[in-house]
């Protein structure tokens, strides 16, 4: 993201909405969900993008970060900010779990881990004496009052998540500018050139995975704290691999700016338009975007819009 | 004990028969394609869905349904085919999204028509126990079994004997090499994703009879089919048989030896230590996975 860009997206994010709707405890709560999904989407599309990994796996570690937390700040009486930052470290140490799938290429990856997903559900319903099991844990602490500044309220958990998922981007920046992310680069087009030329690309992948990992277990842990209360399905829910995919597929997964803007795009467009036509099953359009964007445009929208926008603007030079 | 351990050896050897049955529709269409169809579970979906609506609403006995549902499978198994040969970047990536998508239309589509609830046949016949000397069984479970066992023996002389089956042994072992032979792979593909169709339909309708079913389920099935391909390794049917029989065992000693709730772990954890210890599955062609 270029610096001209950075400040009105900072002014819009930070002043423009909390001025406009801040007093809007509807508009609020929509913004922090759609900032959710685009935290973890933004995950998934630095797994899928600098990774090349397809990733079906991603609600594991949005539940294991949600629940790692919840757990250290009731059982521990951790601070809520430390706990979110144990719940990241926690969804990194957890995808150890998934590294010898990283062995497996393209689809077999994927599907592995899929699967593993389905593990750590199996966990948290299971071990009943540390997660409550299918009961869920209830009460879970709320975010902090800082200087008098109540970060539970609405406008609060907006601003937390909104810069957790601006530092997110601009990590994936970095990560993607650096010499990783050219070697990166280079194995998305042919990994055993890169090999031979002594790039470790199990070691980088593994990485990539971790840092995935992380911010998804952070976004996770953020909302345990937002919404109070936390069961194996709906921390571990399929949803939350299925819609920051969409998001990603909509927005495109190979810029910076595709999944986010994918993810608030189709987050309003499913709650304020599917949900409200077709109620039970609404899933189904998701899944029907998912399919046409990967038929007709498998980049994704957002450079589909910025390639018409170019041709404009070159017709009009 | 050993009574308990050896029935439930049987029950998972009957199981596992089944999760055959479901696993070769995606181990062949991964054959010729190199395509992982995420939709094939939700194709047995929709196949034990149709047969609760015959029996259901005209009251037939839910065998009956087997030809609408190898039609309306069939169709829909063509139109995902269809859909997955317009891709053209990244195919092996982009089908993986595609199919998923699909997979959620399916699913959710399911839920719309039938909602949410949980079914399973009427037909007493089918739940009426047969014994075997010390081991007992469903009815319905040993014509699952049965069922499963003809299908991929008629599958296999089909792949080695008949002309068409030849060609989908071609085409997966060398595309190019096939077509040089004069066969049209895009026939061959669809043919493939056909039979993974009246298969699907088969394990459709003998799920519905011997089990219950819910909207949910089909992704579950997917993964099933999955792993038994996994632990089988590519380009082998007797593989997928053994690895299902294999999957079903294990299931089945865990329900009987810990608890049912971890029954979906050991498939698993089967999984993890094939990857870890067997890269190419227990009888998959040596080389490199993808």
């Amino acid at each position: 993201m270029k610096i001209r860009f950075l400040l009105p997206v900072l002014a819009v994010v930070y002043l423009a909405i909390p001025y406009l709707w801040g007093g809007n405890n509807y508009v609020m709560s929509l913004l922090v969900a759609a900032f959710i999904i685009a935290g973890v989407a933004l995950a998934w599309a630095l797994l899928a993008n600098l990774g090349g990994m397809v990733s079906f796996g991603h609600s594991a570690f949005f539940g294991v970060g949600a629940y790692l937390s919840a757990l250290l700040c009731i059982n521990y009486r951790l601070p809520v900010l430390a706990g979110i930052l144990m719940g990241g470290i926690g969804a990194a140490v957890a995808s150890i779990a998934m590294l010898p799938a990283l062995r497996l290429r393209g689809p077999y990856f994927a599907l592995a881990v899929l699967a593993y997903a389905n593990i750590f559900k199996i966990l948290a319903m299971e071990f009943k004496g540390i997660t409550e099991g299918a009961a869920g844990v209830t009460n879970i602490p709320a975010l902090p009052t800082v200087m008098g500044f109540d970060f539970s309220s609405k406008l609060g958990t907006y601003l937390v998540i909104v810069t957790i998922v601006l530092l997110f981007t601009g990590s994936y920046h970095l990560i993607r500018v650096s010499h990783y992310g050219a070697a990166l680069k280079a194995m998305h087009d042919s990994e055993d050139a890169t090999r031979v030329v002594g790039v470790n690309s199990t070691l980088l992948k593994a990485m990539m995975l971790f840092v995935s990992a992380f911010m998804t277990g952070v976004v996770g842990a953020v909302n345990a704290h937002y919404i109070n209360f936390i069961d194996p399905d709906y921390a571990f829910d399929l949803g939350w691999t299925l819609l920051p995919m969409v998001a990603v597929v909509f927005g495109g997964y190979r810029t910076l700016m595709g999944p986010l803007v994918g993810a608030v795009g189709i987050f309003m467009l499913d709650q304020l338009v599917f949900k409200a036509l077709i109620g039970t099953g609404h899933q189904i359009m998701l899944g029907a975007v998912l399919a046409v964007m990967v038929l007709f445009s498998p980049d994704g929208l957002v450079p589909l819009i910025g390639d018409k926008w170019k041709r404009i603007r070159r017709a009009q030079a | 004990m050993f009574d308990l351990i050896l029935q439930a050896t049987y029950s998972g050897l009957l199981s596992g028969g089944s999760y055959a049955l479901i696993a070769l529709g995606l181990a062949l269409v991964f054959g010729t394609m190199r395509v992982i169809n995420l939709a094939h579970g939700e194709f047995v979906l929709l196949a034990a869905y149709i047969a609760y609506t015959v029996e259901s609403q005209m009251g037939w006995n839910p065998l009956l349904a087997l030809p609408i549902s190898v039609v309306v499978v069939c169709i829909t198994a063509a139109i995902v085919y269809l859909l997955v040969t317009r891709l053209d970047k990244n195919r092996e990536m982009n089908s993986l999204i595609l199919t998923f998508g699909l997979g959620v239309i399916l699913t959710n589509l399911v839920l719309f028509i039938w909602k949410a609830d949980i079914h399973s046949t009427s037909v007493g016949w089918f739940q009426e126990a047969v014994v075997l000397g010390p081991l007992y069984s469903m009815r319905s479970e040993l014509l699952f079994f049965i069922t499963s066992v003809v299908m991929v023996a008629i599958l296999w002389v089909w792949l080695d004997k008949s002309w068409y089956g030849r060609a989908v042994r071609a085409v997966s072992s060398n595309r190019d090499a096939a077509k040089l032979m004069g066969i049209n792979p895009h026939v061959t593909e669809l043919i493939s994703f056909l039979i993974a169709g009246i298969l699907a339909s088969f394990s459709g309708v003998a799920l519905y009879c011997a089990s219950v079913i819910q909207p949910a389920l089909g992704n579950a099935l997917t993964i099933k089919a999955f792993i038994i391909t996994i632990l089988a390794g590519i380009g082998s049917i007797p593989g997928v048989l053994i690895g299902a029989v294999l999957l079903g065992v294990s299931e089945a000693l865990t329900i009987t030896l810990l608890s049912s709730a971890l029954q979906e772990l050991t498939g698993m954890l089967l999984l993890l230590f094939v990857l870890l210890a067997l890269p190419n599955g227990l009888f998959g062609r040596a080389g490199r996975r993808g």
